[in-house]
């Protein structure tokens, strides 16, 4: 009876541990299936505890309730992966400052503003929209909250059976199994993150969009970790290590597989870069000013530098400028000073321009130049919610 | 082979054990007293509260100090008491990778109400913080600033908070109130000014 259990515990084991999945060359995106409904016991259950959340999540406060950015990023996810499978998804754009988006059973996509924020056209969104679908093409949460199970299952019962004969030699063989069922399930984890990438750009290497983007994602992320490091005086992050809980492959990977399985006939096409600028720019500096306070100066002046790639804008300047008379240093608030004067010059109305600038002078003992400079903010915006402070900082006879 | 445990080898694991009973932190949440003058956030900041208040034992920086009416997060006032140039207001996560912002030597009163949400904004990841008033006031005593916002927290609830900072020779002085926007910043608010206007530097 032992030994039958023995064998079952290996083919459960068996089962655990997915199939390599990256192919030679990029598949071509599988028929739709149209209108999915939740099939058999565990996905109708595992869809309305997700329906749940989706109630609690429509009503949540970090929610951006913008229909224009909304149905922009629902024209993009439908450019990406065709106009049948993207009807199947409602996108929530969520308010917060981390690159990362996510997709759940029942076809909610969440996007963070960290995300939007860091990509640099459609073709990039695209891409990284088109990765999510792909996990909720391939029923990925599903297969994942399976393999949980199974693999708790499995050592519940090992346990058990461990607990029947107490010996050492059985309790290292349980801590080995405990390992290899933990360490499937990551793998498992990063194995379909792996095929949602693939399937994410054969719907690019199909669609009018550059299929090239993808990987360009991941070669910016890492070049922004990477600056993040240097700043903070930590070591250069190593994007080729997999840890045991790693959860996705590693970026350098995911850039490499990306970019060869791009079609190179692809290369040529419209990447959507003036039009993304022109549907983010209402918000660009919204997340700026987030992803600024985060207190993360080298990946801030990161982000700052690959948007002004094409082209300086007074947001991007205003923005290094804050970036840098936060840090504070003498040295910072000198060039702070340089950037809020860029930034007037592209927009000489933009009264929070002033304010830093106006601050920054007063703190390198430009005091008359800085309050003049706070003068101008308090005309441009006499009723801003600091004006009474910033009242005090001006020689008397110009608050009189 | 094991020796067997001697008389005197018992007794001194019994006292090991009791000197770490006695010594292990307090774990228990602390009383403040109505009309007891009291010192907080380990400085010399003193307040006499006007009525009971409760003490968190979670201390969430070197220099501060929370305390609350109905439990944590519900209504939190959170002393800082003198914040040296150079320290965050609370304890960092890790020091290198998630450092927060600094008070500095040449930080200005203006500036207190962004060292403060720069500190909620790299403490809890938060994408929604607003400051929503900055004026001149009074507290300790002294020419200081009090500032409105308004922040989504971690939790996902919009929470209300309104400080009162001043410096003293180069130290931060501070109370916070936080509170959720709904029913429970209207209701404590009048107690938290009652409370810090009890606030002395002794």
């Amino acid at each position: 009876m032992m030994r039958n259990m023995s064998v079952r515990l290996v083919s459960l084991l068996a089962a655990l541990a997915p199939s390599a999945v990256l192919a030679e060359a990029p598949p071509m995106p599988p028929p739709y299936e149209g209108v999915y409904q939740p099939q058999g016991v565990d996905e109708i259950g595992f869809w309305r505890q997700d329906d749940e959340s989706e109630r609690a999540l429509s009503n949540s406060p970090i929610v951006i309730r913008d229909e224009k950015l909304n149905s922009y990023l629902k024209e993009v996810l439908c450019k990406a992966v065709g106009p049948d499978r993207c009807g199947s998804t409602r996108i929530y754009v969520l308010r917060e400052p981390i690159f990362n988006a996510s997709m759940s059973p029942n076809g909610t996509m969440r996007v963070f503003s960290g995300l939007l924020l860091r990509v640099r056209s459609e073709a990039e969104l695209a891409s990284v929209l088109g990765h999510e679908f792909g996990h909720f093409e391939k029923r990925h949460g599903l297969q994942r909250f399976k393999s949980a199970r199974s693999g708790t299952d499995l050592l519940s019962w090992a346990s058990l059976l461990a607990s029947m004969s107490p010996s050492y030699q059985t309790r290292a063989s349980f801590q080995n199994l405990e390992l290899s069922v933990y360490g499937n399930l990551y793998r498992f984890s990063r194995d379909n993150e792996r095929e949602a990438d693939l399937l994410g750009l054969s719907y690019m290497n199909n669609s009018q969009l550059r299929p090239q983007a993808a990987s360009e994602v991941w070669l910016n992320l890492m070049g922004e970790y990477e600056a993040s490091a240097k700043v903070r005086g930590l070591k250069k992050p190593r994007f080729n290590r997999i840890a045991f809980t790693a959860s996705h492959p590693p970026q350098a990977e995911r850039a490499e597989y990306l970019s060869d399985l791009a079609d190179p006939g692809g290369a040529d096409r419209d990447d959507g870069a003036d039009r993304y600028r022109e549907a983010l720019a209402e918000w660009l500096p919204e997340f700026l000013n987030d992803q600024i306070r985060l207190n993360d100066f080298g990946g801030s002046e990161y982000v700052i530098n690959s948007l002004a790639e094409k082209g300086w804008t007074a947001d991007l300047w205003f923005a290094r400028g804050e970036l840098f008379r936060l840090r504070g240093n003498q040295r910072d608030l000198v060039n702070a000073v340089d950037f809020y004067r860029e930034a007037i010059v592209l927009d000489p109305d933009m009264a929070d321009a002033y304010r830093g600038l106006g601050l920054s002078q007063l703190k390198i003992g430009q005091r008359t130049d800085g309050q003049a400079a706070l003068a101008q903010y308090l005309n441009l915006k006499p009723d801003a919610s600091d004006a009474p402070m910033i009242g005090m900082l001006l020689p008397k006879e110009k608050t009189e | 082979m094991t020796s067997k445990p001697t008389w005197i080898s018992v007794a001194a694991r019994m006292l090991a054990l009791s000197v770490l009973l006695i010594t292990s932190p307090a774990s228990a949440n602390g009383y403040r007293e109505q009309g007891k003058t009291v010192k907080v956030a380990k400085s010399d900041l003193h307040v006499t509260p006007p009525q009971d208040w409760n003490k968190l034992s979670n201390r969430p920086g070197k220099n501060a100090e929370t305390w609350t009416l109905d439990g944590e997060q519900l209504n939190d006032v959170t002393f800082y008491g003198g914040i040296a140039p150079g320290k965050p207001l609370v304890k960092e996560r890790n020091k290198k990778r998630e450092p927060l912002p600094k008070m500095k030597k040449d930080t200005l009163l203006i500036e207190i109400p962004e060292l403060l949400e720069g500190t909620y904004r790299a403490y809890k990841q938060i994408g929604i913080f607003k400051l929503t008033s900055t004026e001149p006031s009074k507290f300790l005593g002294l020419d200081s600033v009090k500032f409105t916002y308004e922040y989504v927290d971690a939790d996902n609830l919009t929470r209300l908070g309104e400080g009162h900072a001043a410096i003293v020779e180069g130290k931060l002085y501070m109370a916070t109130f936080d509170a959720p926007r709904l029913h429970y910043f209207a209701q404590g608010l009048g107690a938290f000014h009652a409370l810090v206007g009890t606030a002395r530097l002794h």
